[in-house]
């Protein structure tokens, strides 16, 4: 029963010659089980995954497919002939098809006789292989009219089919890859299609890829977890005794050395509050959330990927709306529908670590930086910009926060990364908003500006701007914050203060 | 020593030009290529009117759109506004005498406003809103005018010669092309459409309200349409027009893209229409004054068309904007 069918041994793949996604993992799929495999965003999960079916090759490892050694697939057709197959996250399905014809997409060939597609034997064998895996559904239904967890559970039993339809010899176990299939679905539609996974196993062995940590504690049979592109632990879990918490504190890590604690910089609470927020409700990301934003302090919402923490964050700057309770900034109701522009002149302001998203790459870091202080650079009679005073003002930025550029006349697309996120940081410094909400403040830059970055934004937080952080870097919240949230499935579970949190993390 | 530095600088400030107007230099190569080899016939008054002539008619259908094409959107109505505001001149002249022209701007700011609020509200691609509602204005306006062209007299003050060689539709033209230079190099107009075409999500974190700039871009769009379309209204003829023809459409088109607005938005504007207009006229008349049989003529505007799309998507990335 417990056959190693497929284990990679020591994975390594570099891009760039620079970024490791990959340092010498290993992982293992044994017959008729569910692996999951975990870990943050860039631990190396879809990398390695993309390796398996053969989009990527890597630097150097090993494949063997039940003991026996066999080269890495070069591309999707050879991974399916060694029986791997993967379901995408998403835009994997195609509408407009009927269900049989989706099946066989792509393996039409098989199905031709005398320059026609026989439609029946088509349909009479979808027929029978839904049947096979538990898939309750008319093959002349069009995709788009069944539920989404049929479509997922449709696209599964496709890659079965195709790895069946490819293998030489039709006896292969497939070994279906699901790069997290839970994203788009509701928790109802998560629930129906495990439980057609778990009849599936019988027919196929899965690698879960996931970030939500429920769903691998109850589905898994064994978990692989990745960090950084390393494999830093492995559990069986029908063995092991494993709560949420251990499992999530493995995919984080314990970096509890480098926690600097910085109680100077922390305020007590006792200031008016500037935001505070009622059981808010966005229903299928996070329920009842309540916190009260004193002037000066700043929250955390901290917990695993998918936990709603940045859901939230991206509420209150306006960019989604919420079903139910209340939001208040200084006195008045924010209504759900609120644009972030209204939320702006509210003085709520939104920072995306994502350059791409926060900068404009093809203009001029003085443009960066004057979009968002457009009412300084403008004529006090007329309305016409200055472009004396927006070069001063960036002049003022690229100088303070030490900004690497050759004047500020120079195209945003040429700095470096961290140069990039000051620019971003730098333009929010000039603007002082009442509320910063920081999302991911720091993500993709090099451990030196990272610390520059914390700099400026403890200055502002000295300068009694409220923030709220959400972030992938548990540092980040000792360093920032004075309150941090523990969300886990939508809920805060615990509110923490700085000190606390550091022993809970070390723990 | 001060006249070399003053030299330097000179020599700074046009590599800088150049630089960001990289249409210049062809447009300086076609000037030299056609007047070297046809020298009489290239630089003869007749063909200087005709250069500016048909600039005028080029920059005034171009400059509209071209705020529309900053946004990363497209639109094509313009030559609705121009037909179906004719039409409009020829129907309100006996009631509003001299001020039925004031017709034209009026169909082009409401033309602009509704493209704008649909396209906006309902999230339709622009480009084929735009093309359905061109087709609808050219049918409406052979409605109206009853199928054949309508001729309308009273405005030939507008092209009546003031100064010889030089059009008075181009004289007309310049205040046009201060106001739109002037909207993009010191409002924040320029800088919230650019935003928009740049990153919108970006513009959006930055506190620009999108939709209500959106919708502003095609009203400018259709304003400065009408408004030139006045002056054309003359320009071309005098008379209401019935027949759509593709040139009308693409050539304005060809003007923004070769002065260096890439389709996809993000950079550029108004101002470097006008060196698209100004290039592409002078490569028209070029052609058109060679021994090339006229049939060719088309077949190279296409293909110039089709290369300053490759070369604005690509190569223009750094250019910076004005």
């Amino acid at each position: 029963m417990n056959d190693k069918l497929l284990e990679v041994k020591d994975v390594y793949k570099t891009f760039d010659r620079v970024v490791h996604a990959l340092n010498g993992v290993s992982i293992e799929a044994r017959e008729n089980e569910i692996v999951g495999v975990v870990g943050e965003n860039g631990a190396g999960k879809s990398t390695l995954m993309k390796i398996l079916v053969g989009v990527y090759s890597p630097d150097k490892g090993e494949l063997y497919h039940k003991g026996r050694r066999v080269p890495f697939p070069r591309n999707p057709k050879e991974a399916a002939r060694r029986g791997i197959s993967i379901v995408y996250q998403e835009k994997g399905v195609i509408p407009w098809l009927k269900v049989y014809q989706f099946l066989f997409l792509g393996h039409e060939d098989k199905y031709i006789k005398l320059l026609t597609l026989q439609m029946d034997r088509m349909k009479e064998q979808a027929c029978e292989i839904l049947e096979e895996l538990h898939v309750a559904c008319k093959v002349e239904a069009y995709m788009h009219e069944l539920p989404l967890s049929t479509q997922k559970k449709i696209e599964i039993a496709r890659a079965i089919l195709g790895v069946r339809l490819e293998s030489e010899d039709g006896e292969t176990t497939p070994i279906i890859i699901l790069d997290e299939p839970t994203a788009p679905l509701t928790d109802n539609e998560c629930k129906e299609m495990f439980r057609d996974l778990l009849k599936m196993k019988k027919n196929a062995s899965f690698i879960f890829i996931s970030h939500i940590i429920p769903e691998v504690m109850e589905y898994t049979d064994r978990v692989h977890v990745l960090r950084d592109g390393n494999l830093v632990a492995q559990y069986d879990l029908s063995e092991e005794k494993m709560t949420e918490e251990d499992l999530f504190r493995a995919i984080v890590g314990r970096k509890s050395s480098e926690y600097i604690s910085r109680a100077e910089d922390r305020e007590v609470a006792g200031k008016e509050v500037v935001l505070s927020a009622k059981n808010l409700t966005k229903r299928g990301h996070f329920y009842d959330v309540s916190f009260d934003l004193h002037r000066g302090n700043c929250i955390g919402f901290f917990g695993p990927a998918g936990s709603g923490k940045s859901k939230i964050i991206r509420t209150i700057a306006g960019l989604m709306n919420h079903d139910e309770g209340q939001l208040t900034a200084k006195d008045q109701e924010l209504k759900a529908d609120e644009l972030p522009h209204e939320r702006l002149s509210r003085g709520i302001g939104y920072f995306s670590g994502e350059t791409g998203k926060e900068l404009f790459l093809n203009w001029s870091i003085a443009k960066n930086i004057s979009i968002i202080n457009m009412k300084k650079i403008l004529g006090k009679i007329i309305p016409v910009i200055q472009f004396k005073t927006e070069r001063k003002m960036a002049e003022n930025i690229v100088q303070k926060l030490e900004i690497k550029a050759p004047s500020v006349r120079t195209d945003c697309y040429s700095l470096s990364g961290g140069n990039k996120q000051k620019v971003s940081v730098g333009k929010w410094l000039e603007r002082n908003p009442d509320i910063l909400l920081l999302d991911d403040p720091t993500i993709g830059i090099d451990v030196g500006s990272r610390e520059d970055i914390y700099e400026v934004l403890l200055e502002m937080k000295k300068k009694d701007i409220s923030m709220i952080l959400v972030s992938d870097e548990p540092k980040e919240y000792s360093i920032l914050c004075d309150n941090i949230m523990f969300v886990m499935d939508g809920r805060v579970q615990k509110v923490l203060g700085p000190e606390e949190f550091r022993k809970v993390m070390s723990t | 020593m001060n006249n070399q530095n003053t030299n330097k600088r000179i020599f700074s400030v046009i590599t800088q030009t150049l630089k960001m107007h990289p249409v210049i230099i062809v447009l300086l190569a076609l000037i030299v290529i056609f007047g070297s080899i046809y020298p009489d016939r290239f630089f003869s008054p007749i063909n200087f009117k005709s250069i500016l002539r048909q600039f005028v008619t080029l920059t005034l259908f171009a400059l509209g759109p071209s705020f529309v094409v900053l946004t990363g959107r497209l639109d094509l109505s313009f030559v609705g506004v121009w037909m179906l505001g004719g039409v409009f001149v020829w129907l309100f002249k006996p009631i509003l005498g001299m001020f039925a022209i004031i017709m034209i701007p009026v169909v082009g700011v409401a033309t602009g406003l509704f493209i704008g609020v649909i396209q906006t509200k309902a999230k339709i691609p622009s480009f084929i809103l735009t093309l359905s509602l061109l087709v609808t204005y050219t049918g409406l306006s052979a409605l109206i005018a009853g199928g054949y062209p309508r001729a309308v007299e009273g405005y030939e003050f507008i092209t009546s010669p003031l100064i010889p060689l030089i059009p008075t539709a181009f004289l007309l033209t310049i205040p046009i092309i201060a106001a739109a230079i002037f909207l993009m190099k010191y409002t924040r107009i320029c800088v919230y459409l650019n935003a928009i075409g740049s990153n919108e999500e970006g513009a959006q974190l930055a506190g620009i309200n999108v939709d209500k700039y959106k919708i502003l871009a095609f009203m400018l769009s259709g304003l400065f349409t009408g408004i030139g379309a006045m002056i054309l209204f003359q320009h071309l003829g005098g008379s209401a027009q019935m027949e759509l023809k593709l040139n009308t459409i693409v050539w304005p088109l060809v003007a923004i893209v070769l002065g260096g607005t890439p389709l996809t938005g993000g950079s550029g504007g108004p101002q470097r229409t006008l060196l698209g207009a100004i290039t592409f006229t002078v490569f028209y008349r070029g052609l058109y004054l060679s021994a090339l049989h006229p049939i060719m003529v088309p077949l190279l505007v296409g293909v110039l068309l089709i290369v300053s799309i490759i070369i604005s998507a690509r190569g223009l990335k750094g250019v910076t904007v004005t």
